[in-house]
């Protein structure tokens, strides 16, 4: 569509700068609705978890293990991703301590699931590599479930 | 819910454009289907990139506050009563967070809203682009030196279609008739920014 109307001339050229150069990345839309694909939502007093430090994650996204930190209220989750051959290793820390269930979703893997021990601590070994969530059921009851958004593991 | 009642039968969304599809859909997905859920956030993630993006995160902060503004839309289905009112909850939601991760990120004191409006966004351009020429690089780092709701409503403009204004209106919280003459504006202001820069 031409128009003369140097307004219409300069939106068309910021809706090409938009399109071409910030659009929204691949496979975005996919990781959210993995995101929010839980089991029995309904039964769920759902929070959202945060990560907590952008620039670690950033580092993790490039494919690097390392430690991530999400937080959300007065839960605190520190977690360890180790390579162990085609799989990794998972060590996590929950603050405040407590026997809270933890899941571990991977798209295209199903989860794993464990329970931190008293001090919070917990471990999971041979998880698949992939778009990864993380569930923390408080207490180990469903009625109180942490998620956290995704990340590529 | 069940994969039974998805099956066979005719969608109420099908056929359906813009709003009154979403609203369908948000009522669908009410009442448990997941489908109608998906469809939302296949269709309206776009919009909530952009006003991320608008407000001052970095493209990998603005994937996180994707998922984080419809895991929250997840927890709070039951409570919006109001499913036309979808994109200006999503548009409200996601400025919220991305002003909660800013300012975590960069460690600053909490800043009024009024203020950060002001603000011109730090995050000058994703990474790996590709401009065209000179031209195109002016003009891109001139609309990074708008203000965020200037660069907010510019882009809700590109994703609606240029004569959608009700719709980008509704959703900004704008009264129909000021959108025309607020985007003026901000065409105004990136105009004499690229015309600064270029040094002409």
């Amino acid at each position: 569509m031409r128009t003369n109307h140097p307004d219409e001339e300069l939106m068309t050229q910021v809706a090409r700068l938009v399109n071409e150069l910030d659009p929204m990345p691949a496979g975005l839309v996919e990781r959210t609705q993995f995101a929010v694909a839980i089991d029995d939502i309904d039964d769920i007093d759902l929070e959202v978890a945060r990560w907590a430090d952008n620039r670690t994650l950033a580092g993790v996204r490039g494919g690097l293990p390392g430690t991530i930190t999400f937080f959300v209220g007065d839960l605190t989750v520190m977690v360890n991703v180790t390579r162990t051959g085609e799989r990794q290793r998972i060590d996590g820390w929950l603050v405040p301590a407590g026997a809270h269930g933890v899941e571990v979703r991977v798209a295209d893997h199903g989860s794993s699931t464990t329970t931190a021990d008293e001090g919070g601590r917990f471990v999971l070994t041979e998880v698949p590599r992939g778009t990864t969530q993380l569930l923390v059921r408080m207490h180990a009851e469903q009625s109180r479930t942490v998620v956290t958004p995704t990340v590529d593991l | 819910m069940t994969e039974l009642q998805t099956a066979s039968v005719a969608k109420p969304w099908e056929g359906l454009e813009g709003r009154d599809r979403h609203a369908a859909c948000m009522i669908a997905a009410q009442a448990g289907d997941r489908s109608a859920f998906d469809i939302l956030v296949a269709e309206l993630s776009p919009l909530v990139w952009h006003v991320a993006r608008s407000n001052g995160l970095d493209r990998t902060s603005a994937e996180d506050v994707v998922q984080t503004v419809w895991l929250a839309l997840l927890r709070h289905l039951d409570r919006l009563s109001e499913p036309r009112a979808l994109a200006g909850w999503l548009i409200t939601t996601t400025r919220r967070e991305a002003q909660r991760v800013s300012h975590r990120g960069a460690g600053q004191v909490e800043l009024s809203s009024e203020v950060a409006e002001q603000l011109p966004t730090t995050d000058p351009s994703p990474e790996h682009e590709v401009l065209r020429d000179e031209r195109d690089r002016q003009l891109w780092s001139a609309f990074h030196n708008l203000t965020q709701r200037c660069q907010e409503l510019l882009r809700l403009t590109v994703l609606a279609g240029r004569a959608e204004y009700r719709a980008v209106a509704e959703a900004l919280h704008m009264p129909h008739g000021s959108i025309g003459p607020t985007r003026g504006r901000c065409l105004n202001n990136l105009r004499a920014l690229y015309h600064g820069d270029s040094g002409s």
